[in-house]
């Protein structure tokens, strides 16, 4: 392996581990570490939004002398976003902001009552009530028919018909099912997080398709931060004076 | 006794930090070859993808960056065999800053230009980069995609250079997209912007924690198919015939699982015996 | 003439005219509106990007002030600095020098760098909502133990070593996932399209002014 190459195993190693030590406690090889990813994570974007400005320009904005215009009022507007770091000329600031909310707000206002709402509600109402030949269906279709319209009506806070018996009741249930709901949250939840860590337990034990390059380098990190940070323990406990 | 049930309720975080290594890289470096049963969700993704007729124009959207690699990038690898594996354009391009960066990953480790896939650039697939600007910029790719990105991100010429965007320039071009994603701009924005007005059919690898949320698209039938997290993935790889890191992941997403139930379940019997000593 | 700059209205006017500008031509078909809403629609994702230094710039204007003042922990401002400039510098998209993202500065930092902190950022929270999850589901009620048993049947639905050992957790666990979640997360979607529809009324009626807070006025 090149040299430069074993030097960015070595350092993804020691990246990773660093981060890790945070579940002993506080410590500097993880405010380093989380420096480090700060900056590289704020920094990397540039890169990818400048290509597209420039790559446009060669496209259809130098097309005609109309469109120039616009790319250049689109730089001048582009302008008034670092206003923001002044206190006289802040309300400059707002300006493009608005465009891209303005922008933001009606692409997805143009669709969002059929993909969201109307397309949902015309599949809760094709919900089959009787299935006769799959009464497992038939008893979900159901379960559906009535959980749905409940969580609805939990959340609609107006009106003096809340307090009455049937709300309660319709509250009781809809309570239910979204406990059911967040708990299916849960279990995805535990799976997303020990995927990303056993993502990162695959790379420090090198396995393929990942550098086994990976392991001495793991063995040798691991060792040292767990040596200065128990050291370092130890060394404060025997500091104190003894009672 | 008491403080045997005691100690089942006040376990000390690092000991729970510590179980969590052990039950993760055992199983890593000695795999127990647990097995793996195949289910519906990534038998439907599997056919999803091997009922694409030939000829047709795919948009493949790696929406995730680094963060994901970990749950997301084996499906990737997989979608992406399958899909080199069969006669159908592919256009991949990113709404999410680091897709490019991420899909760069997955050509050092795939090439398909060599065998088996064979495909050539710019005739059977392309790579159009990121386009910033979430949903209003998946608006635009949708509407013309020439005018939304002026340049390829491999080769950086313009897009009427290359053959695969002769007779291609809006979402409604387009058979399918797969996007393989973990948040926003995702399956909501897509359905906003290419199913509801093009009618584009859409289906989404995602992580985990994405999925409860997917349900409601996938009964309506807005979603083809899903593919939730990297138990699924590894099932994709089984189906596949081509075992990768999701594979070789699995065993240790069942131990950990196995953990966080033994210590779930160990919580709740100290906890009622100490309630019980408090009545 | 500041003064009429300064004004709340301009801003305001700005968003509606974006919106309508999206919105109209979707359900009114106006050639030249149309055209019009298309070239303003690319137009705004140049604006869009070039908001890419407010990042950098604002993160060098917060952790300057704590180099500048040596402030507690200044050194590891200095490194946050150090790798924003660089990381920035090294993609600007200037191929004649050799910049750009196939930059070996930028690959290298990216690959080796932002890879597995990302990772490694994320991955954390394995351990704490396990210790979390160890200490507070705990069946104290009826909704708690719901969510303990629908959490615990949706870990061993994922987990292949449980539906591998008894295909009657994976049943479970699919009804959980297709009939409470799906019925819980339509509810939401629902409501969450009411709730767009809401705020884009209230931003088009100039009600809606949380996104123009901030600075001294």
């Amino acid at each position: 392996m090149e040299l430069m190459a074993l030097l960015g195993v070595y350092s993804a190693v020691f990246f990773t581990l660093a981060i890790y030590t945070i579940l002993y406690r506080e410590n500097p090889w993880y405010r380093f570490a989380e420096s480090v990813f700060l900056g590289l994570a704020v920094g990397y974007q540039v890169a990818l939004d400048m290509k597209y400005v420039r790559d446009q320009w060669a496209g259809q904005w130098s097309s005609s002398s109309i469109m120039m215009v616009g790319y250049v009022l689109a730089i001048l507007i582009s302008l008034l976003w670092y206003f923001r770091f002044t206190k006289q000329y802040f309300y400059l600031y707002r300006w493009p902001l608005a465009i891209i909310v303005g922008t933001g707000i009606g692409a997805a206002l143009r669709t969002v009552i059929f993909a969201q709402f109307t397309t949902q509600i015309i599949a809760q109402a094709k919900l089959n009530l009787w299935v006769p030949t799959d009464l497992m269906k038939t008893f979900n279709n159901i379960m559906l028919f009535i959980m749905v319209p409940c969580v609805v009506l939990y959340f609609w806070f107006t009106g003096s018909y809340r307090d009455s018996g049937p709300m309660k009741i319709i509250d009781k249930v809809a309570r239910y099912t979204m406990m059911a709901g967040f708990g299916a949250g849960f279990g995805y939840t535990i799976l997303t997080r020990y995927s990303m860590f056993i993502g990162r337990a695959q790379y420090l034990l090198g396995i393929t398709p990942n550098p086994p390059e990976a392991v001495p380098a793991f063995i040798i990190f691991a060792l040292i931060m767990l040596a200065t940070m128990i050291g370092y323990d130890l060394m404060q406990r025997n500091k104190k004076p003894s009672t | 006794m008491s403080s045997f049930f005691d100690k089942f309720e006040n376990i000390d975080r690092r000991w729970i930090y510590l179980l969590s290594w052990i039950f993760v890289l055992f199983p890593l470096i000695f795999p127990l070859g647990l097995p793996v049963p195949i289910n519906k969700e990534s038998q439907a993704w599997f056919k999803a993808i091997n009922d694409i007729p030939n000829g047709s124009v795919i948009v493949f959207s790696p929406m995730f960056g680094t963060s994901g690699m970990p749950e997301l990038f084996p499906m990737t690898l997989a979608t992406m065999h399958q899909l080199w594996s069969k006669n159908v354009k592919i256009i991949v391009v990113s709404f999410w800053a680091e897709g490019p960066l991420v899909f760069q990953q997955l050509l050092n480790q795939m090439n398909p230009t060599a065998a088996p896939y064979n495909k050539v650039y710019g005739v059977d697939w392309i790579d159009l980069g990121y386009i910033p600007g979430s949903e209003p910029a998946m608006r635009a790719f949708g509407e013309d995609m020439k005018k939304a990105v002026a340049k390829d991100y491999k080769e950086n010429k313009n897009l009427s250079e290359f053959p695969i965007m002769q007779n291609i320039n809006k979402a409604s071009d387009v058979s399918l997209v797969i996007s393989i994603e973990t948040g926003t701009p995702g399956l909501t924005e897509w359905l906003r912007q290419w199913q509801e007005p093009f009618r584009t059919p859409i289906i989404v690898g995602c992580i985990g924690v994405s999925a409860p949320g997917m349900a409601p698209f996938l009964q309506s039938g807005q979603l083809g198919a899903l593919l939730p997290g990297l138990t699924s993935s590894a099932e994709y790889e089984l189906l596949l015939n081509r075992k990768g890191l999701a594979i070789a992941g699995v065993d240790a997403v069942s131990m950990s699982h196995v953990l966080v139930v033994i210590l779930v379940v160990l919580g709740n019997v100290g906890y009622f015996v100490n309630r019980g000593k408090k009545k | 003439m500041s003064n009429i700059l300064r004004r709340i209205e301009i801003p305001i006017f700005l968003t509606i005219v974006a919106t309508l500008l999206q919105v109209i031509p979707y359900y009114v078909d106006i050639p030249i509106i149309n055209d019009t809403a298309n070239t303003v629609n690319l137009w705004v994702l140049l604006v869009v990007a070039w908001a890419t230094f407010i990042g950098p710039l604002s993160l060098m204007q917060v952790h300057g002030k704590t180099v500048q003042k040596r402030s507690k922990g200044w050194y590891f401002s200095v490194v946050v600095l150090v790798f924003t400039v660089v990381m920035s510098i090294a993609g600007l998209p200037i191929a004649e020098i050799g910049l750009g993202t196939k930059n070996a500065v930028y690959t290298w930092l990216f690959t080796y760098g932002q890879t597995p902190l990302s990772g490694t950022m994320y991955g954390i929270i394995a351990f704490f909502i396990t210790s979390a999850a160890y200490r507070s589901f705990r069946a104290k009620n009826i909704e708690a133990t719901i969510v303990l048993v629908a959490g615990l049947a949706m870990v061993m639905y994922n987990a292949p070593i449980f539906t591998a050992t008894w295909p009657g957790f994976r049943t479970i666990g699919q009804w959980i996932y297709d009939i409470p979640n799906m019925a819980t997360n339509r509810a939401v979607t629902i409501g969450a399209a009411l709730g767009a529809i809401a705020l884009a009324v209230r931003t088009l009626m100039g009600i809606e002014r949380g996104y123009l807070r901030g600075g001294s006025d």
